[in-house]
């Protein structure tokens, strides 16, 4: 793992139950900014439905790796994660189903983790790599922007 | 990180089980696979103690939603939840999950 001033980056296995590792960094980096305990919490769950989005539907379950890097630029918390598994269409994943009002009836494996995540941050980003993934999840901490995902 | 039944108990047609650690994609499946001979055997209340849960992602809350449905399926059964510190009872809440289970406050199990 590295660190700086504004930024933590490490690798790991998409294979390995990974949810202190992550949740330690979330948590450094909130605590840098003076998120609340609530708030690094739902950071906490976005990050971890990412990584088990890339280890379930990126690697299917294999194992691979996952380079992850949290990084405050300006008022942007960003949480990045790199995977090296076949390249998704654009906005594959983040198309999937949304959960809908009506509660547990509509949800769908992947769709409660993306609903998760786009109720917790502000912006979730994917781009298509040659060889793998890149997915950001954003929180601005002004609270003043609005949730495109 | 893991997911362990520390506690059963058993008494006519309802069963409690008290649940310690992390429910996420890694401990989920276990779980499932724990609790679905109890849901096959007909048990009219289940009872999960959540107390000792720290965190839940989607693939706890999915293992969960199973009980949900398996109460549904039949007249007077019953699946209900409790001990849900603040962490889990807001994961809950953004999934809009909190109005969907019979959630009791404290422990019972």
């Amino acid at each position: 793992m590295t660190d700086s001033d504004n930024q933590l980056s490490c690798n790991l296995n998409s294979a390995c139950d990974c949810v202190h590792v992550l949740s330690s960094m979330v948590e450094v980096m909130g605590h840098r900014v003076g998120l609340s305990d609530k708030e690094i919490n739902r950071m906490v769950l976005a990050v971890d439905e990412m990584f088990a989005n890339i280890a379930q539907h990126g690697y299917q379950g294999r194992e691979g790796r996952v380079d992850m890097a949290a990084s405050l630029q300006g008022d942007a918390l960003s949480f990045e994660l790199r995977d090296y598994a076949p390249p998704l269409l654009k906005d594959e994943m983040l198309d999937w189903p949304r959960q809908s009002e009506a509660g547990d009836d509509d949800i769908t494996p992947g769709g409660l983790g993306m609903h998760l995540m786009r109720a917790v941050m502000d912006k979730i980003e994917h781009e298509s790599l040659a060889d793998g993934n890149r997915w950001r999840l954003i929180k601005y901490l002004d609270g003043e922007q609005e949730n495109e995902a | 990180m893991k997911l362990e039944i520390i506690e059963t108990k058993q008494d006519g047609d309802a069963i409690c089980l008290a649940l310690k650690g992390v429910m996420n994609i890694h401990t989920a499946v276990d779980f499932r696979r724990q609790l679905k001979p109890l849901l096959e055997n007909a048990k009219q209340h289940i009872h999960v103690d959540l107390s000792d849960v720290s965190f839940i992602d989607s693939a706890g809350l999915a293992t969960l939603v199973e009980g949900l449905q398996w109460s549904r399926a039949a007249e007077g059964r019953h699946f209900v939840l409790s001990g849900l510190c603040d962490r889990v009872r807001d994961i809950f809440e953004l999934a809009k999950l909190d109005t969907v289970f019979e959630i009791e406050e404290g422990s019972k199990a």
